[in-house]
Parts: structure tokens; C-alpha cells; sequence
């Protein structure tokens, strides 16, 4: 049974249509990736329809394909440019940038590369070899164990974001405000919808999801692009780039085997690091670029480099960021909980295509899933060879001109989010969330918590209540399980423990 | 600009032009325009109402002319899609594909700006028969059993179910509106929260349709207790109906084609006698039994005297638990 539903799996997968589509995925990936404020989430939030008109596996393989070539473009526009094309890829900006200042930007390109695939490679062997007894185990997850797993998310996201602990919790608390609008799960009853009828079916998450993290970003890079037009300033970056490649040679550029077996010991921190905390629901690949750059230093031979252009900073930071990629599915599969803002997209994927994410969802559809697997692994080797031949020509795609490119970015995001709910409800929700995202990013408030709080609330609330209905209104129900009680145990040791340590690196 | 105008201009009449050439021989006697129908649901895509009305959509240009659309709009708990199909033109060109919580459900509950009689069912698609099941484990796997467990303590039975006031909870509100019995209600997200729940011994019943059950038990891996319903279910047919039982408690859930009042008799008679006609064809037959839509479709004046029953039913259960004065 097991080893039929593998062997349909293999037609599946290495049929010619899905490679295509992967690697067309791929190259689209590291396209938008490459390009700051796009990134491989907004498109495969604008493709999302595309599982209508595909296959199964060939829609999953087009998203898959997109998705791993996003995490690695992101690096392309922060090593050239110091602009992460990503939010993963904010840690590889801080040594990637200034290796390129060096004049070796093709070395930290590499590196980037290599450390990418080999920390996404690790990661989905952990999703394919984990994932299956974790569903089972996944059974004995009751609204008690959801909520306290819910809980224990969100504590850990809002409390570990870059020290901003009250801005982390405030943007947590907003994501769940905002998630309460609308019919309440349990009575039905209407709630924040202010009299407007449309509203009572809530916020969709796909406008909230791409108006806070793209339309955000259009805007403010929209009125950059206008007040540099009227001060009739050139774009500094720009110079440096273009002053670069002047007396740039690439002869010396190249990265030897004895520079890239250095940067190993960074690549397994970052690897391991990422790989752990992608397989928690919500802490997201920024996070564990920022921890895996963070300890990769620590046990570095050369510290001091860090911060100075050193690979290995590039290398943990990247390894980190991709891989989370892998095991950011590992809730989503074994528990049904969208882990990151990339998991709920291949959630909502599997929906459309009929397929409940969650525990049944291997054994519902084995085929399909074992098919995911394969591509998830040879989608690497084809971002390995696509990225490595295209390398050179990728960091010049950054450099079109917003204004040819962000009206056509601004209509493919309307658009998506129109046909995704035919609502035009959606599209005002988008670009009151884009206007929102526009305020929080000014004030430097985290994205990632608000984003988190928004996806998780709807979950939470109902595990809480269907806890407390089953338990009979006693609060202590909650406390009634083993694995509820670990888990907040180890969120409070969790939180005790990063708010030392953040307070000993300041 | 003008020039932009002039070049869309251009194209819909090469468009236009073009429906006018292919259009079918028997559009004349049609009173339906060329624009396509719009089949509209009021829930996300994928599901029951949206798989079952496809076959439709696939099926019946044949035999009605336009080209046929389902568009899904899930917004506003689904009012979104009905209030849509409400300010639509009454030309029979967009049409309500519905069970009977948007319609006759949110017509008693939500503020909504229509009543009950605006609206005319064109014809029924099938009947889904709510079904209550549990794992086999547990000590409850009779209709008989839940009803002892229930009447020696009341109120400890925990019992899953989706959409509340939905089609798979006003059957058990109407149980224990019967027989007195008192279940703790447990809302779930859907079918697959609830499914999980009960498989990992978080609660004790729940209630779904049977398609989504029927090869679960046929393998033993679900127990199905009962189902509401006058006939034993096709694909659950070990399972005893609640009146077998002795109670006699029916609320099957119908999904219909759903016009506005305000659509010309002659062009509802022609939708009816063009899906039926579609849907009887070998093409639909296959198509549902696929899909396992169970489709057995209903005329309209059959449907209407459903739809009216079901209105008056579903009104005195929201009145008896206090939903409406």
C-alpha cells in the first residue's frame, strides 16, 4: 500500500509537466525574490487560484518551486544591494552587503547558495521522516492541547521579536483584535462589524496577509520613489553599485572549496537552528536567521569578522532563513496549524484543492503528498542549478525601475485578491491593510506578530471555548492535560531564558 | 484614452459577433439572454454545493444555450452571495445555489432586507441526510445507547458539529426538542475538526453527511449511529434512520437552484426543464456518481412545497429554542 501509493507518487512528481512547472516555479522565485518588496509569498499569494487550473501535484509544484526560489533570492538583492528582497533575509543583508562592498559579492552570493540548499535539503528530510509520526501523535491533540499550543505560539513570537517585547505583544494583541471581527465561532453572534453588513464574515486572510506585508511596502516604496524624483537625487545605492563594477574583477571573485568547508560549521548551526524553530508555529524565518547568525558567532573562530563581510555570517544567516522552509509544514500537516505566513498560503492551497490540511491529510491523500515530498526535495537540486547558471544576471534585475514595476506589482495584487474571494469587500480590506502596514513599518512595529495573532486567534479562540464548554466552564480544564502543561511549562522556561540572553547581547 | 476605448470597443464587438455566429439554433425560442448564468454559492470553493452545482455548470449549456459560471462568494457568512443574487437583474441569468442555511436560516436570524417569499427554487439537486457517528470504541454505538447514556446523566455527552444553527446541528436541536435529552453542543470549524476530535477521544458524537463517512465505516474505522431522514441513506445502508428508532425526527438538508421571486414563470419553467433534462443526461449521470454528489434532481413546484415545508419547520425549532419571538 505504502510502497503503490510511492511509486504513483514517483509519476507523479517526475512527470515532465510538474518538473516544468517547479522549475518555472523556481525561476519565478528567485525573480521576485531578487527584487526588494517582492517576495516568493506575495506571488504564490497571487497564484493561489492556479490550483483551479492545475493538477495537484503540478500546482504544488509550481508553489513549491516559487516558494524555495524566493527564500534564496531575497538573499540576491541584500548581498548587492543591502536591501533584503525578503524578511528572511534581513540577517543576510548585515555581512552580505558589506562582503560586496569588499568586492567579492559573487563569493557571497555562493555562499548563500550553497548554505540555502543545503539548510532547505536537511529541513524537508526532517518534514518527510517527521511529519508522519507526528500525525499520529497529532490525534491526541484536543481543544485543550490546541489552545495551549496556540497560546504558547504566540507567546513565544510576541515576546522573542528583536527585543521589542511590548511592541511584539502589542502587534500580537492587534492580529487578534482583528481576527475578532465578524460572527463569533461559537454563538454566532456579530462582533466589531459597526453596523456594516459585509463585515460579518470577518477579514479574509489573504487581503489582510498581502495588503500588511506587499501593499505596505508598494506605497512606502512608492513615495520614496517620488521624493527622490522631486529632490532630483540619484539613488546612492545605485552609484555604489554602478561605481563598483568599475574596477570590480571577478577573477578574484571566486569562492574555493578551502572557503566554503569554513563556512560549514555556520551552515549546521544555521541549518539546525532553523530546522527547530521553522517546526514551531509562528517564530518564522527572520527569527531564525537572526538566532542562527547570533550563535554561529559565538562559536566562531573569527567573531570579529562578523558584521565585516564575513561568509560565515552569510552562511548561518541564509541556512537559517532556508531552512525553515521544510519544517514550517510540519504543523500544518500534523496539527492543521499554518506555522508561517507561507504555510497558511500552501494551507489554503490544499483547501482549494479539496485537501484538509492536518493529521488525515497524508493518509486522505497519500499519493499527492509523497509527490509534494519528492518535489520538495529535487526542487533544491533544480534551485541549485538554475540559481548557480543565473547568478550573475539576477542582481541586475533589481535594478528595474520602480515605476515600471510597481503599477504592474499593485494590479496583480488587486487582481489575485479579487478572484481569490470575488468579493470587493476584499480588495478595500487590502488596502486598508496595506495603509496599516504603511504605519506600523513607519513606527517600526513588527509585522510578524500582527500577522501571527491574526491567523491564530480564529484557531485559539475556539480551542479555549470548546475546552471550556467540554470541561463544563471550569478554567482548570485547561490544565487537565500533560502535553498542555509541557507546553506551557516550556513557553515560560522559553521566554525566561531569550529575555536573558537579548538582554546580555545589548 | 480614446484610443484605449475604441480598441475595447473593437473586441467585444469581434466577441459579440462571434457568440452571435456559434450561438446554439434554439437560442430564439430561449427567454435567456447569450451572457452566461451565473450560478452563485454562498460558500468557499470546493465543497458540497460548489462540486455538485459544477456538474451542473459542466453539463447544461447543451441544453439551456449560455455558457454556465459558478462563482463562489463565502463572505458574510455567505449573505454576501445572496445578497448578490438579490440585486442581480430577474432575468434568470444569475441564480442561488443553496442548502437551506443562507436562505431560509439567515432569513429568520440575520437582518437582512428580504423575506422568505422573494425567493422561488428553480429546482433541487438532492437531499444530504445529517448522520450522527462516533468511533467504534466508544461505549456509546446505538441510537439506543446515546439515549441511555443521556437520560442516566444528563448533559455529559459532548457532540461536534459544524455551522451552528447549520444544517448539521438543528437535527440534534430538534432530537432533544423530542425526547428532552440534553448534549453538550460543541461548534467546530468543520467536518475535518470534528472528525478529529471524536478520533482522538476528545468528545463523543458528532454529526455529518454520509458521503463524507461512508467508506470510514465500511471499514470500521467510524461507527454510524443514526441518520434523519424518512429512507435509510444509499451509501450508509446498514444504518438505521432516527425513526426507525422510534423518533421520529427528519430534517434532511436540501441544496437548490434558488431564483429571486421577481424572475418571469417562463424563463424559471425553462432553467427547470433545461437542468433536469441536463442533468438526466449519461454525461451528469457519470459526473455525480464520480464525485459522489448523489444528485436526484427535484421540479421546481416539488421543490417550492420543500422549500416552504422546510421554512415552516426550521421556523418553529429557532422559535422553540428562543432564536426568534
Amino acid at each position: 500500500m505504502m510502497l503503490e501509493a510511492f511509486v504513483d507518487a514517483l509519476h507523479l512528481a517526475f512527470s515532465p509537466e510538474v518538473i516544468l512547472y517547479v522549475a518555472i516555479g523556481v525561476f519565478m522565485g528567485v525573480t521576485l525574490g531578487a527584487i526588494p518588496g517582492l517576495s516568493g509569498d506575495m506571488a504564490i499569494a497571487i497564484l493561489l487560484p492556479i490550483v483551479f487550473f492545475l493538477e495537484p501535484a503540478a500546482a504544488l509544484g509550481l508553489l513549491t518551486g516559487i516558494y524555495k526560489g524566493g527564500m534564496f533570492g531575497g538573499s540576491i538583492s541584500a548581498i548587492s544591494f543591502g536591501v533584503p528582497g525578503t524578511p528572511g533575509s534581513a540577517a543576510t543583508a548585515i555581512d552580505g552587503y558589506q562582503a560586496k562592498l569588499k568586492g567579492y559579492p559573487n563569493k557571497a552570493l555562493n555562499t548563500a547558495l550553497y548554505s540555502s540548499v543545503i539548510g532547505d535539503t536537511t529541513s524537508d528530510f526532517v518534514l518527510i521522516f517527521l511529519a508522519l509520526p507526528l500525525a499520529i501523535v497529532a490525534l491526541t491533540f484536543g481543544p485543550v492541547e490546541f489552545f495551549a499550543l496556540y497560546a504558547f505560539s504566540l507567546l513565544l513570537i510576541s515576546a522573542l521579536t528583536k527585543g521589542k517585547v511590548a511592541k511584539g505583544v502589542a502587534m500580537a494583541a492587534l492580529g487578534i483584535l482583528l481576527a475578532m471581527i465578524g460572527r463569533d465561532p461559537i454563538g454566532g453572534s456579530l462582533r466589531l462589524t459597526f453596523g456594516i453588513p459585509e463585515l460579518a464574515g470577518g477579514l479574509a486572510l489573504i487581503p489582510v496577509l498581502v495588503g500588511i506585508f506587499a501593499v505596505s511596502e508598494l506605497i512606502i516604496q512608492l513615495a520614496k520613489a517620488w521624493m527622490e524624483r522631486a529632490r532630483r537625487i540619484v539613488d546612492d545605492t545605485k552609484q555604489q553599485a554602478q561605481s563598483l563594477l568599475g574596477d570590480y574583477d571577478a577573477s578574484k571573485d571566486k569562492l574555493s572549496f578551502a572557503e566554503f568547508r569554513a563556512t560549514m560549521r555556520a551552515t549546521w548551526i544555521g541549518t539546525t537552528m532553523g530546522t527547530l524553530i521553522g517546526a514551531l508555529p509562528g517564530a518564522g524565518s527572520s527569527l531564525a536567521a537572526f538566532i542562527s547568525y547570533g550563535l554561529a558567532q559565538r562559536f566562531s573562530r573569527k567573531p570579529d569578522e562578523f558584521g565585516k563581510g564575513s561568509l560565515e555570517g552569510v552562511a548561518a544567516a541564509e541556512a537559517g532563513n532556508s531552512a525553515t522552509s521544510g519544517s514550517t509544514l510540519i504543523p500544518l500537516f500534523a496539527f492543521g496549524i499554518p506555522g508561517s505566513a507561507t504555510a497558511a498560503l500552501f494551507g489554503a492551497a490544499f483547501i482549494l484543492m479539496g485537501m484538509t490540511p492536518g493529521p488525515s491529510l497524508i493518509n486522505d491523500h497519500t499519493e499527492v503528498i509523497y509527490a509534494l515530498f519528492l518535489i520538495l526535495i529535487y526542487a533544491n537540486i533544480i534551485n541549485l542549478g538554475l540559481s548557480h547558471f543565473l547568478l550573475p544576471l539576477y542582481s541586475k534585475i533589481a535594478m528595474i525601475k520602480s515605476r515600471i514595476l510597481l503599477p504592474i506589482v499593485c494590479v496583480l495584487a488587486i487582481l489575485g485578491t479579487f478572484a481569490a474571494g470575488n468579493s470587493v469587500i476584499d480588495v478595500w480590506v487590502l488596502l486598508f491593510a496595506g495603509l496599516l502596514g504603511v504605519v506600523l513599518r513607519i513606527y517600526n512595529f513588527p509585522l510578524a506578530p500582527l500577522i501571527l495573532g491574526f491567523i491564530v486567534a480564529p484557531g485559539a479562540e475556539r480551542a479555549l471555548r470548546q475546552s471550556l464548554l467540554i470541561g463544563r466552564g471550569e478554567w482548570t480544564h485547561l490544565l487537565s492535560s500533560p502535553i498542555a502543561l509541557g507546553l506551557y511549562a516550556v513557553a515560560a522556561i522559553m521566554i525566561f531564558t531569550f529575555t536573558i540572553v537579548m538582554r546580555e547581547r545589548k | 484614452m480614446f484610443h484605449i476605448t475604441s480598441k475595447l470597443k473593437g473586441s467585444t464587438a469581434v466577441i459579440a459577433t462571434a457568440t452571435m455566429v456559434l450561438a446554439p439554433v434554439f437560442a430564439s425560442a430561449s427567454p435567456l439572454g447569450s451572457d452566461p448564468i451565473r450560478l452563485v454559492i454562498p460558500f468557499g470553493p470546493g465543497g458540497g454545493s460548489d462540486i455538485t452545482a459544477r456538474v451542473l455548470s459542466a453539463t447544461a449549456p447543451e441544453f439551456c444555450g449560455p455558457r454556465i459560471d459558478v462563482v463562489s462568494m463565502s463572505g458574510a457568512a455567505g449573505l454576501e452571495a445572496v445578497n448578490f443574487v438579490r440585486s442581480a437583474p430577474a432575468n434568470g441569468h444569475t441564480l442561488l445555489v443553496s442548502d437551506y442555511g443562507p436562505v431560509v436560516t439567515s432569513g429568520f436570524v440575520d437582518e437582512v432586507d428580504w423575506s422568505h417569499d422573494d425567493w422561488q427554487p428553480v429546482m433541487n439537486f438532492t437531499e444530504w441526510l445529517p448522520t450522527v457517528y462516533t468511533r467504534p470504541d466508544h461505549d456509546i454505538q446505538t441510537i439506543e445507547d446515546w439515549v441511555a447514556a443521556a437520560e442516566s446523566d444528563p448533559g455529559s455527552i459532548t457532540f461536534g458539529h459544524a455551522n451552528p444553527l447549520g444544517l448539521v446541528h438543528l437535527p440534534l436541536i430538534l432530537f432533544e426538542m423530542e425526547t428532552g435529552l440534553e448534549n453538550i453542543h460543541v461548534p467546530t470549524s468543520g467536518g475535518g475538526e470534528t472528525r478529529s476530535l471524536i478520533m482522538g477521544g476528545h468528545i463523543d458524537l458528532g454529526m455529518t453527511l454520509p458521503a463524507s463517512i461512508a467508506s470510514e465505516v465500511a471499514s470500521g474505522e467510524l461507527t454510524a449511529l443514526g441518520v434523519f431522514s424518512e429512507e435509510r441513506s444509499a451509501v450508509l445502508p446498514d444504518t438505521p434512520t432516527f425513526r426507525e428508532a422510534g423518533y421520529d425526527v427528519v430534517l434532511p438538508a436540501w441544496l437548490m437552484v434558488i431564483a429571486t421571486s421577481d424572475v418571469p414563470a417562463e424563463t424559471v419553467e425553462f432553467l427547470q426543464d433545461c437542468f433536469m433534462e441536463a442533468l438526466a443526461s449519461p454525461t451528469a449521470v457519470a459526473m455525480s456518481d464520480r464525485v459522489n454528489a448523489g444528485i436526484e434532481p427535484m421540479n421546481s413546484e416539488d421543490s417550492t412545497a420543500l422549500y416552504q415545508a422546510t421554512v415552516t419547520s426550521i421556523e418553529g425549532i429557532l422559535r422553540n429554542i428562543g432564536e426568534i419571538d
